[in-house]
């Protein structure tokens, strides 16, 4: 009640006291110099990691409008956060940024998405080992890999695109994906043999 | 090593993640064992597969396009909210009270108390601020003077223990005659004069010393009903001590303890004529 009263009451005095308003306009002018000079910061420090961005939210979102929503949706909050950022690993700060809102959306957009959507058919014999060759061998090469990665789930995705598309070290992993540097490893080989498993049980089929 | 334990750092050998120690066991045990070199080698490829195969999605122009505006669309957004935030604030509390307070004729009730609780909060505190505003201001100046004085190399216009030199010497420069007196035998020789500038009027600053000490004191006329009470002033580690008698103001300044400085208070008082 209080409190209302006072921000009520400065609010009065603040349109009525010319001298107050002048203050206001002033420490206005200084405000948006200052986030001026922050906007150019923040854009020389985390726009070029952009195209890092965008692969990740488009892997896990698996589609592009989704993938663009997000991605500036995590500028955003990256700028409005970026007084905490002290410098570092801009792409690794971003990406954590950006993992956390693509989980969001798929959380209340796509609850099923988190769950495995490794297609248990087409899984065939999961010791089964497909050749290199084989895979290499084929023209579409590009194309099964990338069907093999939609279909592992999104911790799988992720850290795949991660790893091979961002090169980045376990460590990056970790602390980007919120798990023990421990579990990268085996969360990669996980993820591998998910993707090598689909691969051979797809091929399988074709034959 | 055993294959059990190759296969399960096989992901960390093809990344280049384990240490060389590691690395050369599972080197050594490649070496020895063909089923886990094969298993590697194909797992190589699978990785190397995924590395060139998987398509990198690039963002497209329009995203940064799109970025950079909203962002700048956030910044204009920024100071607006601000202007803007108090009556949108204003507006959504009292749905807020009302729902807490239960009733409108209670929040009524509450909000007209606050008005004269708040009335009489500032009341109290605006009268009470008002004077000590003005010798907080003048404390400010009368400490950076002495700081000054002792600063520059500008203690004494005039340098002498003699009250006989000293005091001619100020009375031809001001406009009034201020008292001076040599309190060496009391403890607090007089070391010289200095005119100074204090409280929007030149002012006569007599300077002391104690025991390697120094006390300005500023003294000028007195405003008509000036006869205060004395006044002491703790800042910055300076001792500030304030009297007045019919014609004269005294601010006497330094970093002596409070004892000291009231002594020579009282010294001064005793030593000069009475009016």
């Amino acid at each position: 009640m209080a409190l209302q009263l006072k921000e009520e009451h400065a609010c009065e005095s603040a349109d009525s006291d010319p001298k107050i308003v002048k203050f206001a306009i002033v420490k206005k002018r200084q405000e948006d110099h200052s986030l001026e000079v922050g906007l150019a910061s923040f854009e020389d420090a985390i726009l070029p990691h952009l195209d890092a961005a965008h692969n990740l939210a488009r892997w896990l979102l698996r589609n592009e409008q989704d993938a663009q929503d997000v991605v500036q949706e995590a500028y955003l909050r990256a700028f409005k956060s970026f007084a905490g950022f002290h410098g570092g690993n801009g792409r690794a700060w971003l990406l954590t940024i950006v993992r956390n809102t693509s989980y969001t959306l798929l959380k209340k957009n796509r609850a099923v998405d988190l769950t495995t959507t490794f297609d248990e058919e087409i899984h065939g014999s999961g010791d089964e080992v497909v050749s290199p060759v084989t895979i290499l061998e084929r023209s579409d090469n590009a194309e099964l890999i990338k069907e093999a990665m939609d279909h592992l789930p999104a911790e799988f995705r992720e850290i795949l695109a991660l790893r091979h598309q961002e090169g980045l070290s376990y460590k990056e992993i970790a602390e980007i994906a919120q798990i023990p540097p421990g579990t990268v490893m085996s969360r990669l080989a996980r993820a591998r043999t998910k993707l090598r498993e689909y691969l051979a049980a797809r091929m399988g089929k074709e034959k | 090593m055993n294959c059990e334990q190759c296969k399960n750092l096989m992901d960390g050998y093809l990344d280049r993640e384990l240490d060389p120690i590691t690395n050369q066991k599972i080197e050594q045990h490649l070496r020895d064992c063909r089923n886990c070199d094969q298993a590697y080698k194909a797992h190589g490829s699978l990785v190397r597969a995924i590395r060139d195969g998987a398509p990198y999605y690039k963002a497209p122009a329009k995203l940064r396009e799109r970025i950079q505006s909203s962002l700048r669309q956030e910044i204009a957004k920024k100071p607006v909210r601000n202007v803007e935030d108090s009556p949108s604030l204003f507006s959504a509390r009292p749905r807020w009270t009302r729902t807490v307070s239960f009733g409108t004729p209670w929040s009524g009730l509450a909000f007209a108390a606050a008005i004269v609780f708040a009335a009489i909060i500032t009341f109290n505190l605006m009268s009470r601020l008002q004077r000590p505003g003005n010798d907080q201001f003048l404390a400010t100046q009368l400490i950076a003077s002495h700081a000054r004085s002792l600063m520059a190399n500008h203690l004494t216009d005039v340098a002498s223990s003699d009250q006989h030199t000293v005091k001619p010497w100020l009375d031809t420069k001001l406009d009034f005659a201020p008292p001076v007196v040599d309190l060496s035998s009391e403890g607090f020789p007089l070391i010289g004069g200095r005119l100074d500038y204090l409280d929007n009027r030149p002012v006569a600053a007599l300077v002391y010393e104690r025991r390697k000490h120094f006390i300005n004191l500023f003294v000028w006329p007195a405003s008509s009903d000036a006869a205060t009470a004395p006044k002491t002033i703790t800042r910055q580690g300076y001792q500030l001590l304030h009297w007045a008698d019919s014609d004269f103001n005294y601010w006497a300044v330094s970093d002596v303890n409070a004892n000291d400085l009231q002594t020579f208070k009282q010294q001064f008082e005793t030593r000069t004529p009475h009016h």
